[in-house]
């Protein structure tokens, strides 16, 4: 980006655009701010480097030499340890620049993992995938701390994942939530929480800013037992608790592209509402509904912080309009457990409510001259249109005329908006 | 913070990552030293994790114990007292929810589920794995089916060590050869 802007600089002089003096005093700006940031590049690399050596050591050991015996197997468990910990040790001592650290940090959490399962084929040791994944995690965790590692602290989250979809979802499983999930998130937020303090627009925290919401939504699933219809309630909750943490000014000030909960949460709740537009799904929600169970308490929970998380936005002032999609959830809760009375109200009311919510949407786009949230908007109406295109008792012509509307709404609202955009250019 | 009390920090969490496994040897190396040997029957399949390798899974004879006794929650663990049969392997001598004052040597395994339709005590021991290179976990298991065919009866067995309740699992033998060994000829 900078040296973009320094190869602009004899073009600009050129055409006395600005001075010398101007061109040199940018130059030498873009050159000191350029030696105080380490090379990204060479961060990327180095870490990519210990991965894929880390990974590939660990695909070695799992080939499992029996021509080795226990002796010679077991010093080759502690060797990749020790080295990683020398280097990360050598890192902290001498104040190693952040791609020393981040490199032998994943070196290390890979080590620490084909020490254990080396450890593991000599003696045969028991155990299950999702234990094994616990004993790893916990046993890298301090190091996120002591590097201040975000890959790590990357790595951790998706290992925390893969042990819960492990012990949740596998078929081996006995159906058990994996409640340790929850603890082993809750372990990586203080440095999770210390990136958004310090480094709010970093691209490792955007990162982060997805990868919490995208597993948390992942995980969720594991945690419905056998009662699945409140699967639905719960998945729209936690999507409500994204979209509510993606509208405080914190995350909403930023790119977009940088605030995953809103996009999470926003797409998740739709996705669950054009599920949930079906007749069939409330017919059997009525059948299947368990209450007082272990979901319909984690649904109660999650409803709870999702109300306080709005509450706080309110008393704080931070919500300046109205805007349906923080409510949908409390909507949604209100039609799953008083809606049993018959599967016609909440299907159209879901139905009401997904048009509405796309009007809304398209009209958010219009007023910001954005042409993703008009689009988007768009898309929730062409979605609704093609789910009520397999409800087969509705007339061909009046379906075939809805899409017809809604292709001319494409056209018509993204041509009013150029034309808008121009004319506001030109004056 | 200071480095150097960072450093200290990460000495102590570096030596947590080595005294883990560490122990995990110490104690299997200990069951092996001084515990006594135990033969289990048993049938091998193959299936793979994906950072341990191929192993085979082990099913053991002594996997189903008939009792009358239907008190058992599955998950719960089971105290297993071993006796050896007229052939030298390994027979269930009795069970119990708690230790017990014995003389034979005893296994801490899960209950996997009473099964009330037939009075059988299913039951999950604890060393189901046998780590093996990746070429011959497969073969393994065609070649204890082969080795079902012949006259003898069940002849591939399990050899544990087992000492104070903890056991390891040594090795995997069929006709009295180890399974590497024979997958080999």
């Amino acid at each position: 980006m900078h040296s973009k802007i320094i190869k602009e600089l004899p073009d600009l002089i050129k055409n006395e655009v600005i001075s010398k003096e101007v061109a040199l005093k940018i130059e030498s700006y873009y050159r000191s701010k350029e030696e105080d940031t380490p090379n990204k590049l060479f961060l990327v690399f180095g870490v990519f480097g210990s991965l894929l050596i880390g990974l590939g050591l660990i695909l070695i050991l799992a080939h499992n030499w029996d021509q080795f015996s226990r002796a010679i197997k077991t010093i080759f468990a502690f060797l990749p340890l020790i080295i990683g910990q020398l280097f990360v040790g050598y890192s902290i001592l001498k104040k190693k620049s952040r791609t020393w650290k981040e490199a032998s940090g994943t070196f290390l959490f890979f080590a620490v993992g084909a020490s254990m399962a080396l450890v593991s084929q000599i003696y045969h040791l028991p155990g299950d995938l999702s234990s094994f994944l616990l004993t790893w995690m916990l046993l890298c965790l301090p190091v996120i701390y002591l590097l201040k590692s975000h890959v790590l602290g990357i790595l951790h989250i998706v290992f925390a994942t893969y042990f819960a979809c492990e012990s949740g979802y596998g078929y081996s499983s006995s159906g058990n939530s994996p409640w340790l999930y929850i603890l082993m998130i809750a372990l990586v937020l203080p440095h999770y929480y210390m990136l958004l303090k310090q480094n709010p627009k970093a691209n490792i925290t955007s990162l982060l800013n997805w990868f919490i919401p995208l597993s948390a939504t992942i995980v969720l699933g594991a945690f419905v037992e056998t009662n699945y219809s409140i699967g639905f309630l719960l998945y729209i909750i936690l999507f409500g608790l994204f979209y509510n943490i993606g509208k405080i000014p914190f995350f909403y000030k930023q790119q977009l592209r940088r605030n995953g909960y809103i996009i999470i949460g926003s797409i998740g709740t739709i996705i669950i509402l054009l599920w949930t537009s079906f007749t069939w799904i409330w017919e059997d929600l009525i059948r299947e509904v368990v209450f007082f169970s272990n979901e319909f308490y984690i649904a109660i929970a999650l409803f709870l912080g999702t109300l306080a998380v709005l509450g706080y936005s309110y008393y704080k002032k931070w919500m300046k309009e109205f805007h349906l999609f923080q409510y949908v959830f409390i909507f949604f809760s209100m039609l799953f457990f008083f809606g049993f009375s018959s599967e016609t109200i909440p299907t159209i009311l879901v139905n009401v409510l997904l048009f509405v919510l796309g009007l809304i949407t398209i009209k958010i786009g219009a007023d910001r001259f954005h042409f993703g949230v008009l689009n988007y908007g768009l898309f929730i109406i062409t979605s609704l249109v093609v789910c009520r295109f397999f409800d087969t008792n509705m007339s061909f012509v009046i379906r075939g005329l809805l899409f017809v509307t809604v292709g001319f709404g494409f056209f018509i609202t993204n041509y009013w908006m150029l034309k808008k955009q121009k004319q506001i250019l030109k004056k | 913070m200071k480095t150097i009390h960072l450093f200290i920090l990460f000495v102590l969490v570096a030596l947590i990552q080595l005294f883990v496994p560490a122990q995990m040897i110490f104690n299997q190396e200990n069951t092996l030293d001084e515990g006594k040997a135990y033969k289990f029957r048993t049938q091998p399949i193959d299936p793979t994790d994906p950072f341990r390798g191929k192993y085979i899974t082990l099913r053991y004879d002594i996997n189903a114990y008939p009792t009358t006794d239907s008190i058992w929650e599955p998950q719960q663990d089971i105290f297993v007292y071993l006796k050896t049969d007229s052939l030298g392997f390994a027979k269930i001598d009795q069970v119990s929810k708690i230790p017990l004052e014995a003389e034979s040597e005893y296994i801490i395994a899960i209950v996997n589920v009473y099964d009330k339709y037939q009075d059988v005590l299913r039951i999950h021991l604890p060393f189901d794995r046998f780590y093996m290179k990746e070429t011959k976990a497969k073969d393994a298991e065609i070649a204890h089916r082969k080795a079902q065919r012949d006259s003898l009866p069940n002849n591939t067995y399990a050899l544990v060590f087992v000492k104070d309740g903890a056991s390891v699992l040594e090795n995997v033998f069929i006709n009295d050869i180890p399974i590497s060994d024979y997958v080999e000829k």
